[in-house]
C-alpha cells in the first residue's frame, strides 16, 4: 500500500466519494440518478484538488514549485470555480434533456427507454 | 503573427453569435465570409508554422502560470483540413429547412471548439473545451426533435461526460506531481521524476477518459448511436465521424508523447487490432447505411490506434495521414449517406437499388470515397495504408492489416450493392452545391493518393518513400481480397445467423458505464504489474 502514503486523508476521501458516485452511474437504472452520481463525482474532484497537500508546512497545493510558503496557489481554486460552473451547466443541460425525453417515452428507467427507441415516434 | 492562433478559435465563435442577433437573410452570406477569413488564417498559418513552432501565452503569461496556445505542423494540418471540412459543409448545407439561426450558432461554435481542442496546450482548458463541444454536439444529434435522436443524444451527453470525470481527476493528480498543466512543460518535467510509479494512477485516468473519445475496444457503444442516429443532420454525422472524433485521437497522441516514460504501446497496439476487427464485424452485420458507416469508423481508429502505438516513426505519419485522409472520405460517404436517405426515404442497404443511375454525380463522389476507404490504389487510403504496413516489422502485424483490410471491403461491397439495379422514377434532381461539394470531396480524395507522399513531405517535412514493386504488391493484394470479398457477398456469407445475432446486440447506459471503470482497471493493473 506505499502508494496512498502520498495522499492525505481529505484526498483519500475524496477518492471513495469518486467511486462511490462511480457505483451509482455504473448500477442505477434511473436516469435522473445518473445525472446526480455525477454530480457526486464532480463534488469529489472538487474536494480533491483543494485539500491536497493538506497538513503540509507549506502552501497548498503543490510541494515545492512556490518560493513562499505564505501565499495559496491559485491556480486550483480558479480552475476548481470553473469546474463548478461547468458541472451546473452539464447538470442543467442534462436534466432538460431528461425532460424531453420523458415527455415522449413516460420513463425514467434507461431499460424501459432502449426497448422503446425504436417504437416511440 | 502568433495572436492568429487565438483568432482560429474565437473567430467562428464571435461569428456565430453574431449571426444569431442579425435577421435570417444574412446569415449564410456572413457565415461564408467568417469561412473564408478562418480558412485563410489556417493556410497561412500551416506555412508558418513549417520552420518553428507557433506559441501565444494568452494575456502574456507563461504557461506554468498562464493558458498558451501551441502549433506544429501536426495540429495546423488537422486545424487546416478542419476549417476547410467545415466551410464545405455550410455550402452543402446552405438550403436545408432545419437550418437557421441558432444551427448556425452551434455549427460555428463547435467549429471554434474543435480548432481549440488541437491548439490548446493546458489540459484543463483542453478539458473545458471537450465539456462544452459535448453538450453542442448532443445539442446537435437531437436538432431534429425526434424521439429516437432524444434517447441517442442523453446517451452521448451522459457517457461523455462521465469520462471527462477521470480526465479531471486525472489531470488533477497530476497537477499535484508536476505542478503545472501545460502539456509541453509536463514534456520536460515528467523524465527527471525520481518514481515514475507515481504517474501510473493519473496516466490511467487521463487515457481512459481520451480512449473513450477515441472510441476504443470496449468504450465505443456510444460511437454508433451518436454518428448513426437516423435523424441526425447529415452534415452533423460527417462534422463527428470526420472531424470531432480525430480530437480525441489527437489528444491520445498529444497526451502519450508527453507522458513517454510511460510506455504502454504494446496494451494500445493490442487494443487498436481489437478494434478495427470487432469494428469490421459489426459493420458487415449491419443493414442501416449510416450504421455501417458508424461502424467503419470504429474501425479505421483502430487501424490509426495500431499505427500510432507500432514505436516507428513512418507508421506514425502514416497513421496522421490516415486520420486526414479518413476525414475527407468519411465525411463524403455520410453526405452522400445523407442525399441517399432522403431520396430513398429508407435507410436498409437492401431496399435500396439504382443509384448509380437514379443520381450519377452523387455516386462518382461515393465510389471515389469507397475505393480511397478500402484502400484502392491511386487513392489516399492506399498511401496511409502502405505507410502503415511498411513500418509494420512483423509478418504478424502485416497479416493483420490485410484481414482488416479485407473486412473492410466485404462491408463496403455490401454497401455498395446499392448502386446496382434500374433507375428509380420521380426522384428530384440533386442541388448544384451539393454535387459540387461531393465532387470537391472525392477529387480531394483522389488528389491524396497521386501526390500523397509529396504533401506528406510538404506539411510535415519528412522523407517518406513509397517503393513502386512493394506498391504494385500491394496493389495485387487488394485486387486478390476485393474479389474473394464480392465472392463472399454473391454467397451470401454477410446475411448468416451470426451476424443476425451480432446485429441486435445494444448495450443499454449501464453496460457502456460499466466498460469505463473496467477499462480503468485493466490499464492501471497492466501498469502495476507489466
Amino acid at each position: 500500500m506505499e502508494f496512498i502514503k502520498n495522499y492525505s486523508l481529505g484526498e483519500i476521501a475524496a477518492i471513495i466519494i469518486f467511486f462511490i458516485g462511480i457505483y451509482g452511474v455504473i448500477a442505477r437504472r434511473n436516469i435522473v440518478k445518473t445525472v446526480i452520481s455525477i454530480g457526486i463525482i464532480e463534488s469529489a474532484i472538487i474536494l480533491f484538488f483543494v485539500a491536497s497537500n493538506e497538513g503540509y508546512t507549506k502552501a497548498p497545493i503543490v510541494k515545492d514549485t512556490l518560493e513562499s510558503g505564505n501565499i495559496a496557489d491559485p491556480i486550483p481554486q480558479a480552475l476548481m470555480i470553473t469546474a463548478i460552473v461547468i458541472g451546473v451547466g452539464i447538470t442543467a443541460v442534462a436534466l432538460t434533456m431528461f425532460i424531453n425525453l420523458y415527455h415522449k417515452y413516460g420513463t425514467t428507467n434507461w431499460e424501459k427507454a432502449k426497448n422503446l427507441r425504436d417504437k416511440v415516434q | 503573427m502568433s495572436y492568429l492562433l487565438s483568432v482560429l478559435i474565437l473567430l467562428p465563435i464571435i461569428a456565430g453569435i453574431f449571426i444569431y442577433l442579425v435577421p435570417k437573410k444574412f446569415s449564410l452570406y456572413l457565415c461564408i465570409f467568417a469561412q473564408i477569413f478562418e480558412v485563410a488564417i489556417s493556410v497561412f498559418c500551416l506555412t508558418k508554422v513549417q520552420q518553428a513552432g507557433m506559441v501565444f501565452n494568452i494575456g502574456g503569461w507563461q504557461p506554468p502560470v498562464g493558458i498558451s496556445l501551441y502549433a506544429d505542423s501536426f495540429s495546423m494540418s488537422f486545424v487546416m483540413l478542419a476549417s476547410f471540412l467545415f466551410f464545405m459543409f455550410v455550402i452543402y448545407n446552405s438550403s436545408r429547412h432545419y437550418v437557421d439561426r441558432m444551427f448556425y450558432m452551434l455549427y460555428l461554435t463547435l467549429q471554434g471548439l474543435i480548432a481549440g481542442i488541437f491548439l490548446l496546450d493546458d489540459l484543463f482548458s483542453i478539458f473545458v473545451l471537450v465539456e462544452v463541444s459535448t453538450i453542442i454536439v448532443s445539442l446537435l444529434i437531437m436538432y431534429k426533435r425526434d424521439s429516437r435522436s432524444m434517447y441517442d443524444g442523453l446517451i452521448y451527453l451522459l457517457i461523455n461526460v462521465f469520462s471527462m470525470t477521470f480526465f479531471l481527476l486525472g489531470i488533477v493528480v497530476l497537477y499535484k506531481i508536476v505542478g503545472t498543466f501545460s502539456i509541453r512543460l509536463i514534456t520536460e518535467i515528467t523524465p527527471q521524476l525520481t518514481d515514475k510509479s507515481t504517474l501510473y494512477f493519473p496516466y490511467a485516468l487521463i487515457i481512459t477518459s481520451v480512449s473513450l473519445k477515441a472510441a476504443l475496444m470496449p468504450l465505443f457503444s456510444w460511437l454508433p448511436k451518436a454518428h448513426g442516429t437516423p435523424s441526425a443532420p447529415s452534415v452533423v454525422s460527417a462534422v463527428l465521424s470526420g472531424l470531432y472524433v480525430k480530437g480525441g485521437v489527437y489528444l491520445f497522441f498529444r497526451i502519450t508523447s508527453a507522458l513517454s516514460v510511460i510506455d504502454t504501446s504494446t496494451f494500445f497496439l493490442a487494443c487498436g487490432i481489437i478494434t478495427a476487427v470487432v469494428g469490421f464485424m459489426l459493420a458487415i452485420s449491419q443493414t442501416d447505411i449510416k450504421l455501417i458507416l458508424s461502424y467503419s469508423t470504429v474501425s479505421q481508429l483502430g487501424i490509426v490506434m495500431l499505427a500510432l502505438n507500432l514505436g516507428d516513426e513512418g507508421a506514425v505519419y502514416g497513421g496522421i495521414y490516415h486520420m486526414l485522409s479518413h476525414a475527407l472520405f468519411k465525411s463524403a460517404l455520410f453526405l452522400c449517406a445523407g442525399i441517399i436517405i432522403e431520396k430513398y426515404e429508407t435507410r436498409n442497404v437492401n431496399k435500396i437499388r439504382g443509384v448509380f443511375k437514379t443520381m450519377p454525380v452523387v455516386s462518382i463522389a461515393c465510389i471515389c470515397a469507397i475505393l480511397a476507404v478500402t484502400g484502392a490504389p491511386l487513392f489516399n487510403g492506399a498511401i496511409s495504408k502502405y505507410l502503415i504496413s511498411h513500418s509494420a516489422n512483423s509478418t504478424l502485424t502485416e497479416g493483420v492489416l490485410i484481414l482488416i483490410n479485407f473486412g473492410t471491403q466485404i462491408y463496403f461491397v455490401k454497401f455498395a450493392s446499392i448502386f446496382w439495379g434500374t433507375k428509380k422514377d420521380n426522384i428530384k434532381r440533386t442541388s448544384i452545391n451539393r454535387q459540387i461539394v461531393l465532387l470537391v470531396l472525392g477529387v480531394l480524395c483522389l488528389i491524396g493518393g497521386l501526390f500523397g507522399t509529396q504533401i506528406i513531405e510538404m506539411l510535415y517535412s519528412v522523407d517518406v518513400y513509397v517503393e513502386l514493386k512493394e506498391y504494385l504488391e500491394k496493389s495485387l493484394i487488394y485486387l486478390v481480397t476485393l474479389s474473394i470479398s464480392i465472392a463472399l457477398f454473391r454467397l451470401g456469407v454477410t446475411d448468416n445467423k451470426f451476424f443476425d445475432k451480432i446485429r441486435t446486440f445494444d448495450a443499454s447506459f449501464n453496460t457502456i458505464a460499466l466498460s469505463l471503470p473496467l477499462f480503468f482497471t485493466v490499464l492501471l493493473s497492466y501498469l502495476m504489474f507489466f
